[in-house]
């Protein structure tokens, strides 16, 4: 039974893989609108390992994913910056909920394309353009989260601290931020997930180098076998940054390893 | 910043250092509708060493009262002297045990007890010290538990190790044994009496139990409710250790409780 368990996220992938190859081999979609998994795994080979200049794309990936980690990096990491304290505040001091919660949700509600045109006004196409995006697209999730975990928080906590001595300061750390960490946790990986989303949608105006940009390249000479690549390197890539931030989270911090 | 020490003279004529004065407490709730009297000219005090039960029915303000003493709500009008010194706030010389569980569920049995001294002391000294709790509340075995893997006797167990590890002048404790089962709740009563016959606090001991009031308490106060007052204070005469199947502790149950009852009017 356990066994089973561990394999039943492997089943749908693997017969969303059977249905292509089947199809694939009955020849029941044209090549020019879905290229065979032979054809994309080797177009993925070259574009992973292949050596740089040998064929299009061949041997990008690593600068790609460069490029493409810096501005995800860039933006999460802002977002984090902004979110996690105005959110912390914003649970905890009712003043602060006042004067920020109305802006702050009325912004929410701006689809995060809605600043794209801005973004290009401001900023240009490239770097700056995609991590401000990016930085706005995860802020919300992260402020949302941070604010609900420390609003939810028992005040029989607090008293707690108080009685034994613990001032507001040091409460913060020894406290709130354990207190509040499953939601603080949650909001850091739906805006991970979402800068990630945010990334190709910057990546789509026209940047030279990153993975949403090859997909949009890609497009444009109508190699679909590389469209799947990134598609499929992009699922990947945020799979494997949110374990790495759940894993990180659980590493650094107590409450993280323990409240869940 | 007056007299810190300031003697009080008791009915039996021995002086002794109120470690606990409460002076004209009023506490009013404004609710939509009005004003609530919560309490209602309360003047008590407590003399250092002293087990005192707060016994009343629910309503009457006993818990509201422990509060104001802990420093998590102010009264309306009045004062609370910790030998002697008006408290403004929250303190660690006034160790509160809550009712519901308050431990800090991210933190093992050991890590809750170290809290209030986490950085006062150096490493070692601090862990000798939470062992030295650990065993005097006898959890010993399950120093690395987390809190939701603890009995609600030994989450209550911590909750007191916790606080008499910081040495507070008063233990303030508010129904800490009312949510849990008969045989549990007798058994944290007299690990509460021989903590307190070793250590020796002075015990504000809020509780709507009269068995445990008559079990416990050197004097009890009997409070009211409508608006919240100490309607009678009665020292309990019963020599320690107390059993309480024996027949003068069923006189004083009867006699507590008939000043209890008679107020039943309403």
């Amino acid at each position: 039974m356990p066994r089973f368990d561990r394999l039943l996220p492997w089943v749908l992938p693997f017969m969303l893989m059977l249905a292509w190859v089947l199809a694939d081999a009955a020849q029941l979609v044209p090549a020019y609108l879905l290229p065979g998994p032979a054809k994309v795994l080797e177009a993925g080979g070259h574009y992973v390992f292949g050596k740089a200049g040998s064929a299009p794309y061949a041997g990008r990936f690593f600068s790609d994913l460069q490029a493409s980690l810096l501005r995800v990096g860039g933006g999460f990491g802002l977002a984090v910056l902004l979110g996690l304290p105005m959110g912390l505040m914003t649970g905890r001091l009712p003043l602060f909920q006042k004067l920020a919660s109305g802006l702050i949700n009325a912004l929410r509600a701006v689809p995060g394309i809605c600043w794209l045109p801005l973004g290009m006004v401001w900023f240009g196409i490239g770097l700056h353009t995609t991590v401000f995006l990016v930085g706005l697209a995860s802020f919300f999730p992260i402020y949302l989260n941070s604010a609900g975990g420390a609003r939810q928080i028992d005040p029989i906590l607090y008293q707690s601290g108080a009685m034994m001595g613990i001032g507001r300061f040091r409460g913060v750390f020894a406290i709130l931020l354990p207190a509040a960490m499953p939601s603080i946790v949650t909001g850091l990986r739906l805006g991970l997930g979402i800068a990630w989303a945010y990334l190709v949608l910057g990546e789509l105006t026209g940047v030279p180098d990153g993975l949403g940009a090859i997909i949009m390249d890609a497009r444009m000479l109508g190699r679909i076998d590389m469209i799947i690549v990134g598609i499929v390197i992009i699922a990947a890539m945020g799979r494997l940054s949110d374990v790495l931030l759940k894993a990180g989270m659980k590493f650094c911090f107590k409450s993280a390893r323990r409240l869940s | 910043m007056t007299r810190r020490l300031q003697l009080v003279v008791t009915p039996s004529g021995e002086a002794a250092r109120a470690a606990l004065q409460a002076v004209d407490l009023n506490c009013v709730f404004k609710t939509g509708g009005g004003a609530v009297d919560v309490l209602h000219d309360v003047n008590f005090e407590a003399k250092e060493g002293e087990l005192v039960c707060l016994l009343g029915p629910s309503g009457c303000g006993k818990s509201t009262l422990l509060k104001i003493i802990a420093g998590f709500l102010a009264p309306s009008s009045g004062r609370v002297l910790v030998q002697g010194r008006a408290i403004v706030k929250p303190g660690a010389d006034r160790g509160v045990v809550f009712q519901e569980d308050a431990l800090f569920p991210w933190l093992t049995a050991a890590e809750n007890i170290a809290f209030g001294l986490k950085g006062r002391l150096p490493g070692k000294a601090l862990a000798a010290e939470v062992t030295r709790y650990l065993e005097l509340v006898g959890l010993s075995p399950f120093r690395d538990y987390l809190p939701r893997q603890l009995s609600g006797g030994m989450k209550q167990r911590v909750a007191m190790a916790r606080v008499l590890i910081l040495k507070p002048q008063l233990l303030l404790m508010d129904e800490p044994f009312g949510a849990l089962d008969a045989q549990t709740r007798e058994e944290m009563q007299t690990l509460l009496l021989s903590l307190w016959a070793e250590l020796g606090h002075t015990i504000l001991f809020v509780t709507h139990d009269i068995n445990e009031a008559v079990f416990l308490a050197d004097r009890i106060l009997v409070m009211e409710k409508g608006p919240g007052r100490i309607r009678r204070e009665m020292r309990v005469a019963l020599p320690r250790p107390r059993r309480k199947e024996g027949e003068a502790f069923h006189r004083w149950y009867r006699q507590i409780r008939s000043e209890l009852m008679s107020e039943d009017q309403f």
